[in-house]
């Protein structure tokens, strides 16, 4: 479903550039639940942005559910992050002082769904990620977990063909950062293709596949 | 109904975003409003000022024309002669056929030094007019008690009067009736027939008809008997009535070439329109309230600074919140579109607020000083389509520097 090829991607900051991938080669398919690992700096957040399309490649292929993305406009980027893509962040970001149910709503608003369906999907996803109960509670009245459950459910509540994860575990406590990986490895096992970028070994061990990433190449790719 | 879900979709998140910051939003709302209600009242102000002038240059009537000697004239054969260049056979001449835009003329006539008016130990400084019937007509003068002259007053030169209320208080006390009652001017004593109607004389009032005085504090009399008092059949001025205001300056230029064809030898003439006045009026008016407008909108500007500056401090805030939605899949559009929203709920609550001030300020006013001054749905409509595009033309950087954040940059912020 993912195919990479050749990817390079440098910085510029000022008059310095910056390289940060230097040729990679991936592919995943449908159903992977990959996760992607390296030290900082070796360019793994760089790889989720572009596989995200939340990021530009200076160079190489990128086809996404039979799409050439490197080639789109901003409009159809947005079309495929709000079509194919769901994102979740290592900070959770959800908008304060809006209830969950309304930070859940808000993808389907870019995506012109309906108030009923909604509504209906909406529940859906809240019952998915166990949150039924908490539907109408802001973020700050919300644990950790909790909001990454949240967050989860916004993601999934488009139907994406794919799962974009940044450090899911990375702001949790031990107990809560296992929960939410055991509802990622459920998600998966109901056919939710999954790229996570985490720097601990025993995150990524929740994966199928780990991918190894130093100075801008893969290093290392085992399933 | 695709769309009107959009619209109301995307209208529910400003509203959110707004809510957040209550007390900026509500001021940035009230900076607008002001703006708004300003330019309405001084739009009002200055609709009640031209209002007023002009319903009190009408009561000195709006048709009126005058024609006089030139006294600048330079021409020095013409500078020698004395005298006002006007008499009673100018006057009949005028009567008979002297212009086609003409519909009535007075004889202006005034005393060559001023009579000592009394009645008993009660003493008038007003000015005495020698005039005849028609003048009430052409100044348009009302009554309050008694009458007109009548045209045999005029003509056997009964000794009757008609004075104004001034003269009435100074002479009989307030609120009395003087009519068939005697007064004297100078060496005669004349017979009140009518007394009149009192005018405003607020502002603008004395141009013109009264020469300058005080249009309460006049007395006429017949013209012939004045000018047998002056020893003189000279006419100061013609005081006329054009057929229509229309016709105003066409009976302007026909007294002064029919005076000037009979007298041109030795006399030049100048004339004045109530028309010319009142054009000069709504000048000075206009540049008045074009100053307001200028200073309001002033008002009105810097509200829509501050809804700039206040958007702009929100994008920079929310730049995460950006990125967010951005990854979620809005579009460049879509966040274009929310930031300009926002900025257009607060000018559009802020001209609502502002239409509603300026309305009551209006209609406070209005009832105050009876003018019809209430908003009229132009004025409405025109108030709302301004704060809408104040809320554009304020929003639409801040906005656009949203939309263009780069979505990982925007994530990454702190």
């Amino acid at each position: 479903m993912i195919n990479l090829q050749g990817i390079r991607k440098s910085y510029h900051m000022g008059d310095v550039t910056v390289p940060v991938l230097n040729g990679i080669d991936l592919s995943i398919e449908t159903g992977e639940f990959v996760a992607i690992m390296g030290p900082s700096g070796s360019g793994k957040t760089t790889l989720l942005n572009i596989i995200g399309c939340l990021d530009s490649i200076d160079a190489g292929e990128y086809s996404l559910a039979g799409e050439m993305v490197n080639t789109l406009d901003d409009k159809s980027m947005a079309r495929i992050r709000s079509q194919h893509i769901g994102f979740i962040f290592q900070l959770f970001n959800l908008i304060p002082r809006i209830s969950a149910r309304r930070n859940i709503e808000l993808p389907m608003i870019y995506a012109n769904v309906n108030k009923a369906d909604r509504y209906t999907r909406t529940s859906k996803v809240l019952e998915r990620v166990g949150l039924t109960d908490r539907a109408s509670h802001v973020p700050t009245q919300l644990s950790g977990g909790q909001q990454q459950r949240v967050a989860i459910a916004r993601a999934l509540v488009n139907n994406p063909d794919l799962l974009v994860v940044d450090e899911p575990t990375g702001s949790l406590d031990s107990k809560n950062g296992k929960e939410i990986m055991q509802l990622f490895k459920k998600l998966n096992t109901d056919g939710v293709t999954i790229i996570m970028v985490t720097h601990e070994t025993d995150i990524a061990a929740y994966a199928q596949r780990q991918v190894r990433l130093l100075d801008g190449i893969i290093d290392q790719d085992k399933s | 109904m695709g769309w009107l879900q959009f619209y109301y979709d995307r209208l529910l998140q400003a509203f959110y975003a707004l809510r957040d910051n209550r007390l900026r939003s509500v001021l940035s709302v009230l900076g607008i409003a002001v703006g708004i209600a300003a330019v309405m009242a001084v739009g009002a102000v200055s609709k009640g000022g031209s209002y007023l002038v002009f319903s009190e240059l009408e009561t000195f009537g709006l048709n009126s024309v005058w024609v006089y000697r030139d006294r600048n004239d330079k021409d020095p054969n013409r500078r020698v002669r004395k005298g006002s260049g006007l008499d009673n056979y100018d006057y009949y001449a005028m009567k008979e056929a002297c212009c086609s835009a003409l519909d009535k003329i007075t004889p202006m006539v005034f005393n060559r030094d001023r009579n000592i008016i009394q009645t008993g130990n009660r003493y008038s400084n007003a000015r005495v007019s020698g005039v005849n019937s028609d003048y009430l007509e052409i100044n348009n003068d009302r009554l309050i008690h008694g009458r007109n002259f009548r045209k045999l007053d005029i003509k056997r030169r009964r000794a009757s009067a008609i004075i104004g209320p001034t003269v009435v208080e100074d002479l009989f006390g307030k609120g009395s009736n003087p009519v068939g009652k005697d007064i004297r001017i100078g060496i005669r004593r004349f017979t009140v027939v009518g007394v009149l109607e009192e005018k405003s004389r607020d502002f603008l009032a004395s141009i013109g008809s009264a020469g300058g005085q005080d249009a309460n504090n006049r007395i006429l009399v017949p013209f012939t008997l004045f000018q047998q008092m002056n020893g003189s059949k000279a006419i100061n001025f013609f005081h006329m009535k054009a057929r229509s205001l229309d016709d105003a300056d066409l009976l302007a230029g026909q007294a002064k070439a029919f005076l000037e064809r009979r007298n041109g030898k030795n006399y030049k003439y100048k004339t004045d329109t109530m028309a010319t006045y009142i054009g000069t009026a709504d000048r000075i008016l206009s540049g008045v309230a074009l100053i307001g407008v200028i200073a309001a909108s002033i008002s009105l500007l810097v509200g829509g600074l501050g809804i700039m500056n206040i958007m702009s401090t929100s994008v920079l805030e929310r730049t995460r919140e950006i990125g967010l939605r951005k990854a979620i899949g809005a579009s460049q559009a879509d966040i274009l579109m929310q930031f300009l929203l926002e900025a257009i709920v607060i000018s559009t609550l802020g001209g609502i607020i502002g239409l509603i001030l300026g309305a009551s300020a209006s209609i406070i006013l209005a009832t105050l000083t009876g003018f019809p001054l209430t908003p009229t749905p132009l004025v409405i409509t025109i108030a709302l389509v301004v704060s809408i595009m104040v809320g554009v033309a304020s929003g639409f950087l801040p906005a656009r520097r949203a939309s263009r954040l780069h979505p990982v940059e925007a994530l990454r912020y702190e």
